[in-house]
């Protein structure tokens, strides 16, 4: 097709799969741990407590202000460098993690965050009515957060969250800076390679465009199931 | 010092005195409006370069120690200090005008590209030769014509400084963790070296090094030359391993048949690898990796043997 030679692909075509099944992979992981950060983060951002606020707010602006490829480069090369030279080696080999490791932990990180931002929107689009119900019946105020604002949050921010999986699967791709062998590391090991730097980047741009749509359209599928219950 | 030494730098004094005035022969003719007028179809490239008054060299700027920017912006390396020779034996530049970059930069103009630049630009006639440390092969050699070489590129081991290994020999059988840069063949070339080494590969020569400073690599595999410039520049933080493998071959390029531009230079590169300039490639050898070369042995030419 197109006069260019996909056979070398063809042969290789494990490789690209099984980048694209660790993308995933690391991006869900991330997605999980982005989740559980997010969510503290933006309970802490609308306390009423300053030493809760502060913090978050900080943590929310210093990452999103600052490249994804940086917490990378500072997780897989700072934080050994700093790591052997000052902890105790049983330490520090706890501390130092490999390359798809340290990817997890730059996008849960990274994602959030921006998820901290999604959970707050959420949070504050929480009608009062439902916050002085709680109040009235008596729950505590973790009560009201895990019985009343979370259930209804959680489907405000939906689609947002589905957002944010899919860039940080796309964001999976800068991984290949700290030699994880996802999708776009196998992408471009095969370039340098083969030379059929148009048929192996075609691949991948379709590998990622079917993946991420195939993605965007299960979450819709799973926003309506959800609307159907509120 | 040894007294054959002395006899070269002597004689490379003499010559320069007789250089200065042809050399100022040259710069008078470089004036003249022909000089800027279009070359004749078949006047062989060192003619034209000569009439032009100008030598237009294809190089990098991102390779040290070979062609990169100092502090000011200025491109310096081993790759430039070649190409500031072959202007030195164009037009007869002295020291004292090869010291001063006004100087010598109305003689010799770069033409910074990428390495993939470097077969069209030449074939294009935009640079009279190549000084990028080009690595001779054959398929390349069908396209462009190859000088003698000026360097043989290796693989070699860095290490930290401090790293209880010293080469491959005794790095091998432990199964060392060892970065590189991505290449075709990285690995088959790592473990050409080191056999049992497992390879990390990045997308950068630096991102290669960062992995060996934070400690995720026992080892870093580069260019013999690369590990010898940082080296100089951090002995504290590395060593050069001490044996080397995967060699290849660094040559300047010039355009396919003209036998006499390719003659004059191969001529003069001859003449700075073991001869009468030899003193120069030692001075920039020392300078850019570190390393003194012994003069070449007197006597039988060191070239065929």
């Amino acid at each position: 097709m197109f006069g260019l030679n996909w056979d070398s692909l063809w042969r290789h075509r494990e490789e690209f799969l099984s980048g694209l099944a660790l993308g995933l992979k690391l991006a869900l992981i991330g997605l999980a741990l982005a989740c559980v950060i997010g969510l503290l983060v933006a309970f802490a951002r609308t306390s009423r407590h300053q030493w809760l606020r502060i913090p978050a707010a900080s943590y929310v602006e210093f990452i999103r202000n600052i490249p994804l490829l940086l917490i990378l480069f500072f997780l897989y090369f700072g934080v050994p460098m700093w790591a052997f030279s000052v902890l105790p080696r049983g330490l520090a080999d706890i501390l130092v993690l490999d390359g798809e490791n340290t990817t997890i932990v730059a996008l849960a990180i990274y994602g959030g965050a921006y998820l901290a931002e999604v959970f707050r929107a959420g949070i504050l689009g929480v009608g009062r009515a439902f916050i002085e119900a709680g109040r009235s019946l008596g729950l505590s105020g973790l009560q009201i957060a895990r019985y009343v604002t979370l259930p209804i949050m959680v489907r405000t921010v939906l689609p947002s969250l589905g957002n944010t999986f899919i860039s940080l699967f796309k964001d999976t791709s800068l991984a290949m800076a700290i030699a994880v062998p996802e999708l776009t590391f196998v992408t471009r090991k095969f370039v340098t390679d083969t030379f059929q730097f148009i048929q192996a980047w075609t691949v991948a741009g379709v590998l990622y465009l079917v993946t991420t749509y195939a993605l965007a359209a299960l979450l819709r599928f799973l926003e309506r199931r959800i609307r159907w219950t509120v | 010092m040894d007294n054959s030494t002395k006899a070269f730098t002597n004689r490379r004094n003499l010559l320069q005195g007789g250089a200065a005035l042809s050399g100022a022969a040259v710069i008078a003719a470089g004036l003249s409006p022909r000089a800027a007028m279009a070359q004749e179809a078949g006047q062989s490239r060192l003619q034209q370069v000569i009439d032009r008054g100008k030598l237009i060299v294809g190089t990098g700027a991102t390779n040290p120690p070979w062609h990169y920017e100092d502090a000011d912006g200025q491109l310096i390396g081993m790759d430039i200090d070649m190409a500031k020779f072959l202007a030195r034996g164009l037009f007869q530049l002295t020291d004292e005008q090869l010291a001063n970059r006004e100087e010598w930069s109305q003689r010799l103009e770069f033409v910074v590209e990428a390495s993939d630049a470097r077969i069209p630009n030449l074939v294009a006639d935009k640079i009279d030769i190549v000084c990028q440390f080009m690595t001779v092969n054959p398929l390349r050699a069908q396209q462009v014509e190859f000088t003698i070489p000026y360097y043989r590129e290796a693989a070699t081991l860095l290490l930290p400084a401090d790293s209880p290994y010293t080469g491959t020999a005794d790095i091998t059988g432990h199964g060392a963790s060892i970065s590189a840069l991505e290449n075709p063949d990285t690995v088959v070339m790592v473990q050409t070296g080191v056999p049992d080494a497992e390879v990390t590969s990045f997308d950068s020569p630096a991102n290669a090094v960062l992995a060996l400073d934070s400690g995720r690599a026992e080892a870093a595999v580069s260019d013999l030359s690369t590990a010898q410039y940082l080296t100089k520049q951090s002995p504290e933080k590395y060593k050069v391993g001490i044996d080397s493998w995967w060699p290849q071959t660094y040559a300047f390029a010039v355009k396919p048949d003209d036998q006499r531009w390719l003659n004059w230079v191969n001529t003069a590169l001859h003449e700075l690898l073991v001869g009468v300039d030899y003193a120069y490639y030692q001075d920039a050898f020392l300078q850019h990796f570190g390393v003194e070369l012994p003069p070449p042995a007197a006597g039988f030419p060191v070239e065929y043997k």
